[in-house]
């Protein structure tokens, strides 16, 4: 086949549809180790993603056994199976595991497995960015489990609530990597983000808009939405704790205005989310398998999308309710009220709408239907309990006690048996064999058990107060039910485990489609699939799901393909098509990721032995010291190195886009990069204001004793965005001197706000002004120091950029990288615009 | 002062349980657990019927049209059920939120003789209570106690709360009262004990390694019985202020 | 390109804005809460003429300008939400 019949918009062809790749994708075979560290193949990194989950639920198992065993009983001081201290660390990181490690993992290996799948793509926007964020979330759970090792590791709840969380409080170095471990797990799922976005709005087949799209991409497409802002602002409050822990920052002391209701502010406008993020997959695994086993189109699909929407926009304005007892006043209690309340509607209409698909059906009650309707009936205990925690005087009551534990595992791990369901769902198109079908069975009624046994005893004795061991002797037979529950729900975990492991290794070879009336697309090919996916190319224009050879897939397109510019890449260089005379051997294997995380462990390792300031004394000290070195120079290392790196990913825009049509892949990840970005400096702007206001708004003093510092690096940034974008203009009219000259320019532009900054602070220092002087103090150097940071990250990429264009580069019609620098660098000049008057002049 | 017109008509309607916050918080719970209890059975028992029902029993398949794979995603209508449906969980939802609200305002309410009652000034730390009795203006009488509240029946006590180290949270549940114990803020309520005898009150926000035994006994006593225990509080106090102030004079 | 001359006249522009800033709060004339009113607006043009056409928002689909504008809402409501619940 000739290069013309390639269908592209114009820039390098990604894997060409219909060519076999009998070295599959230059990829090692799938049963050396080799092959899974340096995949970025979408399937292998989901089944990464599942089989690391299963993990981490049996380790946040084993932490619910032990708190379960620790309440057989009121303890009294001293005595029980775990001392106080322990059990504290059980229930923080029992949370913390379960939300953060397991839930959303087990939710994502499926995410990446199928989405790209149903929505007919040869695999994410990103691919290398993908097998980053899986490597990033394990080295952070690893950091999690090296936390116990260092003192003791996080023990004041997954709440992590101020100031029990800073120093003074909680002085274990294994706090602080608890809280570096949950700050790496946000960066992993911050890039699955830009590059799940980017992938499900720009990759979709021609014919599959919006609105057709399958209800569970749907659901990840609104959860990916949801944790790019949410998690923006945790990583926000993560930050801010770092700081007080690491370099001494006094944002959460106890006697500093804003203190503690700042965190819990931070903190819920991501949890609330959070939780939604965490049940979404569920949902559309559950709208999933209820339409695919009753043979019923989900009644009401588009009311269920716009629920699913307005819930998405909604888990954003209801966070206060977490905050009823704490110093708000009554009237943003009662808008918080009416918020709650108007989340839960949207929920009502889509329990129905899943109920009423069982009407009229043929309903095949197997182990994944089981489990799905399971799920529903948990999740409408667990919603009916909500309600009453948004009657604010219920809630007064209810507050810190096992009703809300009660009522937060009903949902939560609904959530989980939804996925669970899942997991049997798609095992055969996963692995290419059938799991057990009759230990489903029996699994789910262990496992029904189990849960409810655990459960709802927690209602009966909701007088007991949270993350306590000595209880009301009244309610004593309940926890000993309820930890009785806990292990035969424990049991069904393992048998879970079992079923699919032995299948896996002697179960009966599974069909394309194993399911009569399943029909979205990862069921129109083998099991597992090939490494390209598709037979063909496809495409719903028709109707239906075709697979089109080449010079139908030419004609089929929509005509927007052609508009859109750019080449296919996710950073790397571009190969182009021309260079080679033979076919090209898309090389998708690359051990960046992999360095990446192992030096970011590293230098999270080095980091967590900073305290207040400085490191330990002695040989400790200096190993944390040369660990944090060789981290950091790693992974700046790393991330140049897989900058470097040629990698040819699949391009989008040749079929539906909306709405970013004629928006390149990689311009449209960076824009969604800075939209968390933004969220990101929000919250710790909102954090600067809050504390002012609370401190009193004009008692505050600016720390800098003029603005005239701060206008002349508002010069100095100005400028270096004029010399950025004269650079691209350059680089527009081929002229390689220009280039050079705008991005030097740029470069001793940013030295220079550097310097200015460094001689600004040096002042501040000698006259006693630093970071733990006062909150004042602490929200300037913090707030301009994380801006820093993206300057002197601006300048690393503008070094680099020079250094390409002093060889040729973005000379000969490829400006996209100085393009995109560009949006970068104007970013980072935009918060300077908003700090400067914050905190130089009013 | 809107929502203060609101609670007044509110409150003088009838509708809106009144009483000490004991009785207040058992009629409300009561009726959400009835309701909550019915809605939950009726759904998930309809779910059940259903699921049994249209089980698949093998034979002839009436309906053609079914879901097909590859086909484009289409609704399976019955849209207006789904409505109705939604409309009316969301009348039950919606009234039984906005009953509360009701007594919302109540428990918010000021008290209607800001002088008569008893004020304390509750402390936390890691781990007890520590329990200042103030005057009408605010200020410390002097009187000051640890671990023990002692509080006088059919009196309404106001209590500011706020903790010395990390966050708390202050609650009897005998008297169902409580609030959050946070540090650099202090925060507001009330409760009356309508009967004597000794309530727990417990702490309901991890703080730390003996979160789990951060207790306090509230007692409440017979009115003269609280007036006589608190004179001889006020008597040690001048007692021990004066001697200081001899042996400061001497 | 003829937007190099753009480019520069937005320059300009963001030059003296920076500059009315820092004199809005020298020159005293206006009180206190208007005062910093004229700021935060200042800010918010320079902010969009950055992003308008450095950025090239102006001629992008409209889609990414409404992106960043869910992201800056989310920034103000946690702000107003998070400071008007203490007062």
């Amino acid at each position: 086949m000739s290069d013309d019949d390639l269908q592209t918009d114009g820039g390098t062809a990604s894997a060409l549809p219909g060519e076999s790749h009998g070295d599959d994708a230059h990829l090692p075979p799938k049963s050396s180790v080799k092959r899974w560290l340096v995949t970025t193949n979408h399937k292998d990194v989901g089944i990464l993603y599942t089989v690391t989950a299963m993990f981490f639920v049996l380790f946040g198992g084993v932490l619910a056994l032990l708190i379960r065993a620790q309440m057989l009983s009121p303890r009294a001081p001293g005595t029980g199976p775990l001392s106080a201290m322990a059990y504290n660390q059980a229930v923080s990181l029992h949370g913390l595991i379960m939300v953060f490690w397991f839930l959303s993992p087990l939710a994502f290996g499926f995410a990446n497995y199928i989405v790209p799948l149903q929505i007919g793509a040869e695999d994410l926007a990103f691919p290398r960015l993908n097998a980053l964020s899986y490597w990033l979330y394990l080295t952070s759970g690893l950091l999690v489990f090296t936390s116990f090792f260092q003192g003791a590791s996080f023990a004041g709840g997954w709440t992590m609530y101020a100031p029990l969380n800073i120093p003074a409080f909680m002085p274990s170095i294994g706090a602080t990597t608890t809280v570096l471990a949950l700050l790496m797990f946000t960066v992993s799922v911050t890039v699955g983000g830009v590059n799940f976005i980017t992938t499900i709005h720009r990759m979709r087949a021609p014919g599959l808009t919006m609105r057709s799209l399958p209800l569970f991409t749907w659901s990840i497409l609104l959860t990916v939405w949801m944790m790019l802002f949410a998690f923006a602002a945790l990583l926000a409050a993560l930050m801010i704790l770092l700081s007080d822990r690491l370099l001494g920052t006094t944002y959460f002391a106890a006697t500093t205005a804003g203190g503690s209701v700042l965190w819990t502010h931070l903190f819920w406008f991501f949890g609330h989310p959070e939780v939604y993020i965490v049940f979404f997959p569920a949902l559309g695994a559950m709208a999933e398998i209820f339409q695919t086993f009753s043979g019923r189109r989900i009644v009401g699909r588009k009311w269920f999308i716009v629920s699913m929407v307005l819930v998405a926009l909604q888990s954003f304005i209801v966070w206060m309710h977490h905050m009823f007892l704490t110093a708000i006043n009554l009237q943003v209690k009662t808008l918080f009220m009416a918020t709650t309340i108007g989340i839960s509607l949207p929920f009502d209409l889509m329990v129905f709408a899943l109920i009423y698909t069982l009407i009229k059906g043929r309903i095949r009650w197997d182990t994944p239907m089981l489990f799905a309707f399971g799920s529903l009936v948990l999740f409408i205990v667990g919603g009916i309990t909500g309600v009453f925690l948004g009657a604010v005087v219920l809630d007064y009551e209810f507050r810190g006690t096992y009703w809300v534990v009660a009522h937060f595992h009903y949902v939560m791990v609904s959530g989980v048996t939804a996925l669970i369901g899942g997991l049997y769902y798609w095992f055969p198109k996963m692995t290419g064999k059938m799991y057990d079908e009759f230990l489903g069975k029996i699994t789910f009624a262990v496992y029904f058990t189990g849960f409810n046994l655990l459960y709802f005893p927690m209602f009966l004795a909701w007088g007991t107060p949270r993350r306590v061991f000595a209880y009301r002797p009244e309610y004593l037979v309940w926890h000993q039910v309820a930890s009785v529950g806990g292990l035969i729900l424990g049991i069904s975990f393992l048998m879970v485990i079992y079923n699919l492991t032995k299948s896996l290794l002697s179960g009966e070879e599974a069909a394309g489609n194993p399911w009569p009336y399943s029909t979205t697309a990862e069921w129109a090919v083998s099991s597992p699939p090939p490494m390209e996916n598709f037979p063909g190319t496809p495409s719903y224009t028709s109707g239906v799901l075709e697979f089109l050879g080449d010079d139908e897939s030419s004609e089929s397109s929509s005509g927007t393909a052609a508009a859109d510019g750019g080449t296919a890449t996710d950073g790397g260089m571009v190969v182009h098509e021309g260079d080679h005379e033979e076919e090209v051997h898309i090389d998708h294997a690359s051990y960046w990721p992999l360095v990446i995380a192992v030096f970011s462990f590293i230098a999270a390792v080095g980091l967590s032995g900073l305290q207040l300031g400085s490191y330990p004394e002695g040989l400790g000290g200096t190993f944390y010291m040369a660990t944090s070195l060789i981290g950091s120079l790693g992974v700046i290392g790393a991330v140049s190195g897989m900058g470097y790196e040629s990698f040819t990913a699949h391009e989008g825009g040749a079929g539906e886009a909306w709405p970013f049509e004629g928006v390149e892949n990689t311009k449209l990840g960076i824009w969604v990069f800075l939209a968390s970005d933004v969220v990101l400096f929000g919250a710790f702007i909102g954090a600067a204001i809050f504390i002012r206001v609370d401190y009193g708004w004009m008692q505050w003093q600016p720390v800098p004793h003029t603005a005239i510092p701060g206008l002349v690096n508002t010069y100095l940034l100005l400028t270096s965005s004029f010399s950025v974008i004269l650079a691209l203009v350059a680089a527009q009219k081929g002229s390689r001197n220009g280039v050079l000259a705008g991005l030097v320019t740029t470069f001793f532009l940013g030295i220079g706000f550097l310097v200015n900054k460094a001689i600004e602070w040096i002042e501040l220092f000698h006259e006693g002004v630093w970071l733990s002087t006062n909150v004042r103090a602490s929200t300037y150097f913090l707030t301009t120091g994380l801006h820093m940071g993206h300057v002197v990250a601006g300048l690393l990429i503008t070094a680099y950029l020079i250094w390409r264009a002093w060889g040729g580069a973005y000379t000969d019609g490829n400006d996209e990288p100085l393009e995109y620098f560009g949006l970068y660098w104007h970013f980072v000049d935009i918060v300077w615009l908003f700090l400067f008057p914050l905190f130089y002049i009013i | 002062m809107i929502l203060d017109a609101i609670a007044a008509s509110i409150l003088q309607s009838g509708i809106v349980p009144e009483g000490t916050r004991v009785q207040v918080f058992q009629e409300i719970y009561w009726v959400f657990l009835g309701l909550g209890t019915l809605v939950g059975a009726v759904v998930i028992g309809y779910m059940l019927y259903n699921g049994y029902k249209y089980r698949y029993q093998g034979g002839e398949d009436k309906d053609e049209d079914r879901p097909k794979l590859g086909e484009i995603p289409t609704g399976g209508g019955k849209g207006k059920k789904l409505f109705t449906s939604l409309t009316l969980s969301a009348i039950i939802v919606i009234s039984l939120i906005a009953w509360t609200y009701g007594t919302l305002l109540y428990v918010e309410a000021a008290p209607e003789q800001p002088d008569a009652g008893v004020d304390v000034h509750v402390e936390g730390y890691q781990f007890g209570w520590d329990f200042t009795y103030l005057n009408n203006a605010g200020n410390s009488t002097g009187v000051e106690t640890t671990g023990t509240l002692r509080v006088p029946v059919d009196t309404r006590v106001n209590i500011e709360v706020t903790s010395r180290d990390v966050s708390h949270n202050f609650g009897i549940p005998g008297l169902k009262v409580k609030t959050d114990a946070l540090p650099g803020y202090t925060t507001k309520t009330w409760f009356e004990a309508s009967q004597t005898g000794n309530y727990t009150a417990n702490c309901y926000e991890l703080c730390g390694q003996g979160h789990s035994y951060m207790e306090a006994t509230v007692v409440a006593m017979e009115q003269d019985e609280y007036e006589d225990w608190y004179a001889s509080q006020q008597n040690q106090t001048s007692t021990q202020n004066s001697s200081t102030v001899a042996a400061g004079g001497a | 390109m003829a937007r190099t001359k753009l480019y520069t006249i937005i320059y300009v522009v963001l030059f003296v804005l920076a500059t009315a800033q820092v004199a809005v709060e020298q020159v005293d004339l206006l009180g206190y809460w208007a005062a910093i009113a004229v700021i935060a607006v200042l800010s918010m043009v320079k902010a969009l003429f950055v992003a308008g056409y450095y950025q090239h928002l102006v001629w992008e689909p409209r889609s990414l300008s409404y992106l960043m504008l869910i992201g800056f809402v989310g920034f103000i409501a946690l702000t107003v939400a998070a400071s008007y619940s203490i007062l």
